[in-house]
């Protein structure tokens, strides 16, 4: 596998075991891949793949059980939040703080005095399309507001590496539809690194440079497409169609491994 | 304004129907308003109690060691039990068992202990104040959100940081709810060991009164141990709604 810019991750030989009630299970079992700088690489497969202990292990919250995961060259083994952002599936918002308050927090905890945190927040708060929302808590935010200041929180830290775990897997299909078109602006604006979980296709299609297809537990590497074509993409074509089918195909598989 | 009207018009009706039924009943046993004015002015110009002030000091610095006591070791022992999961599934069970004997059972023991001066009330004001304060700090661990935690971690937070900036504003209300009711607690734990056994002390005051059947200087010893517990409250509620405003 060769990335097409240079490398920046690289998952060589990777295995986790869960110890559970009914003995060990095998959750990720010997995977590698390598993302270069600037992919948006997806991960897809089906549910209890392993696809979201990678992301915690490349996120530094999960340890291996074999193999290393390399950030740079350097192995990861603790979070590192000034080379890492990670975005989680529901959100994770502190209740107690505004949305402002919440794009801060990773500022916060990296000493960024209080004046410029929040002058860098509240420029966030444009593109992302609060700016009419800073003073809210969470609770008065709809699912996909909470998770653009989700995102927010982790651009807000200016990390090289995006890693989002189904951000918008608990919103409905309109919503996900434009959070997508959304997220592929920011990501060809701000030029980052994007690990990115889903079950969804059309966000794999959409807005992917990379797919990996994952198997059923234990999860390993199935098969890897590359999309080359240009953003935005028309979802109708002739050759969306043959790829959609062609991945479709192969997660189907999988998936009725998963169910059985 | 109108609540207030009509819980000034609640009092004084509650205040005619005592007056009332005061007069027809023996008066050593039943006073009414119009004989308890007297006797609480006197007690206030010093003149029926001389100790007064004293046994009121003596009474707060009782309540006020005991709810210290029983604040460091509640936030200690909430913690510790809450933190580890072993720790407080063996102890929680216990404490709740505990929780549930009425504390004036110990009452005689602690007084054998301590003696009947200061440290029998503090030791029974603590008692009684520890386990709500205990039990708020377990519920108030189990109340944090652990994907709250991890999203901390990922951003670089250690320990301390998820301490003070995850799991003290999660948990804040009901550990505040929980210094409350254990505030309550000492005092009514303080007040009670003092009528049971004391050498001073407004409780001991309260005996005297009713023991000689002094029943309107009691009712007015009463009047001003009220005023007491509810300033004491008052000033919880205070810090309760202040914690509040600085979680939302």
């Amino acid at each position: 596998m060769t990335a097409a810019r240079g490398e920046l991750i690289a998952i060589e030989g990777v295995t986790k075991r869960y110890l559970t009630s009914s003995g060990p299970v095998e959750a990720l079992h010997d995977v590698s891949l390598s993302v270069g700088e600037g992919d948006f690489c997806t991960l897809i497969g089906p549910s209890g793949c392993g696809k979201s202990t990678l992301l915690g292990m490349l996120g530094g919250l999960v340890a291996p059980d074999e193999g290393r995961l390399l950030v740079d060259g350097q192995p990861v083994t603790t979070p590192d939040p000034r080379r890492v952002a990670t975005v989680f599936q529901d959100a994770g918002l502190f209740p107690w703080r505004t949305a402002l308050q919440n794009v801060e927090f990773g500022l916060e905890l990296q000493g960024v005095p209080a004046a410029r945190r929040r002058r860098t927040a509240s420029e966030l708060l444009g593109p992302l399309g609060l700016s009419g929302f800073a003073e809210k808590y969470p609770r008065e935010l709809s699912g996909g507001m909470k998770q653009r200041v989700a995102i927010g929180r982790a651009l807000a830290i200016d990390a090289k590496i995006l890693l989002m775990d189904e951000p918008f897997g608990a919103l409905d299909e309109q919503t996900r539809v434009l959070m997508g078109e959304w997220l592929l602006d920011i990501w060809r604006r701000t030029l980052k690194t994007v690990i990115f979980v889903t079950h969804s296709l059309h966000e794999a299609l959409f807005l992917s440079t990379r797919v990996a297809v994952m198997t059923a537990r234990p999860g390993r590497i199935k098969s890897m497409l590359e999309l080359s074509m240009e953003y935005p993409r028309s979802m109708e074509s002739p050759e969306m169609a043959a790829l959609r089918a062609k991945l479709w195909s192969e997660i189907r598989e999988e998936s009725l491994r998963a169910m059985r | 304004m109108r609540v207030l009207w009509l819980r000034l018009g609640l009092l004084a009706a509650l205040l005619a129907v005592w007056e009332v039924a005061g007069r027809a009943a023996n008066p050593l046993l039943a006073v009414p308003p119009s004989a308890v004015l007297p006797a609480l002015r006197d007690l206030l110009l010093l003149r029926s109690y001389p100790e007064l002030p004293a046994s009121l000091w003596l009474t707060l610095r009782e309540i006020g060691a005991a709810y210290m006591l029983a604040v460091a070791a509640g936030l200690g022992c909430g913690f510790m039990l809450g933190m580890h999961r072993l720790v407080g599934r063996v102890w929680g069970p216990m404490l709740a068992a505990l929780y549930a004997v009425p504390a004036v059972v110990w009452y005689p023991s602690l007084m054998l202990f301590f003696g009947l001066e200061a440290a029998s009330k503090i030791a029974f004001g603590f008692l009684l104040g520890f386990f709500p304060i205990t039990l708020a700090v377990l519920a108030g661990v189990r109340q944090v959100n652990p994907q709250l935690v991890t999203v901390a971690h990922a951003y670089g937070a250690g320990a301390v940081t998820v301490f003070r900036r995850v799991m003290l504003p999660s948990m804040l209300f009901t550990l505040v709810g929980g210094l409350r009711t254990g505030l309550a607690l000492c005092v009514i734990g303080v007040i009670v060991g003092e009528i049971l056994g004391s050498k001073a002390g407004i409780g001991t005051l309260i005996n005297h009164a009713y023991g000689l059947l002094r029943t309107a200087d009691y009712v007015a010893l009463v009047l001003v141990t009220l005023v007491l517990v509810v300033g004491s409250d008052v000033l919880a509620s205070l810090l309760e709604r202040r914690a509040q405003r600085w979680t939302e």
